[in-house]
């Protein structure tokens, strides 16, 4: 591991510090109008309906089957729309 | 391929190959359940910070490249792993504003909020399609040392 260890703790701190910095910006939208509309009107998701028929085996694999889909169609569409854009500018 | 610590873009590919089992089951909080899902989410800063390192060059770098002379496509995965890191650091930040098992377990109470709770369910939502655009991106890298992984000469 000689490419990851090579200034290891001065990137890390770097990294982290960022990061940090970063995710106390994004913490301030809780201060918005838009965060204030959102928690007036309320939030829920997924209550578990239809969980009851399912068979426990699809349980564990349909999140994973979620994602696979929702990580591979947007990869498959842009590696298609990659090779439409190359053979248009190939011609150019 | 037991040479991958020796060299840098096998010790990428497999750390990234990690990475992205690892955001999957991270991602999947209806079969690991919501407990360890929190605790899996602690634990994948660990990869996400491996994969920042191993592309240090990259970042230093890719911020002024941007205002260079620079290709239509380079410049569109540029904004991308920006918008990437973001919507990364958002799902993390919204998912430990909405814990009901790890920050409590740390004795750390916090008051949730349904627009964290929101937050947190869009972004992780948002951020597959957005990791399947980051790959499709990097196919060439990847397929190219997928051949020079599984080959035994390279």
């Amino acid at each position: 591991m000689k490419y990851l260890q090579y200034q290891w703790k001065s990137r890390l701190f770097y990294v982290l510090a960022i990061s940090i910095l970063v995710s106390m910006m994004l913490v301030s939208l809780e201060w918005t109008s838009w965060a204030e509309q959102i928690n007036m009107q309320g939030f829920t998701h997924g209550d578990g309906e239809g969980k009851g028929k399912m068979p426990s085996i699809l349980r564990y694999i349909l999140p994973f089957v979620k994602e696979l889909i929702l990580i591979g169609v947007p990869m498959l569409l842009t590696l298609a729309v990659a090779k439409v854009i190359g053979r248009f500018s190939k011609r150019k | 391929m037991s040479d991958w610590k020796q060299n840098l873009q096998k010790t990428r590919y497999v750390m990234d190959a990690l990475l992205l089992v690892s955001f999957m089951i991270v991602s999947a909080p209806q079969a690991t359940g919501v407990p360890l899902h929190e605790w899996l989410s602690l634990l994948f800063i660990v990869p996400f910070a491996i994969h920042l390192l191993l592309h240090w060059d990259w970042i230093t770098h890719s911020f002024k490249r941007l205002f260079s002379k620079i290709s239509a496509k380079e410049r569109f995965n540029t904004v991308w792993n920006y918008l990437l890191y973001l919507m990364m650091l958002l799902a993390t930040v919204s998912g430990f504003l909405v814990s009901v098992a790890l920050l409590p377990t740390l004795q750390i109470d916090i008051n949730i909020q349904d627009f964290w709770s929101k937050v947190h369910h869009d972004s992780a939502t948002l951020i597959m399609p957005m990791i399947g655009i980051h790959l499709a991106l990097h196919w060439n890298w990847m397929v190219q040392l997928t051949r020079r992984m599984v080959s035994k000469k390279a």
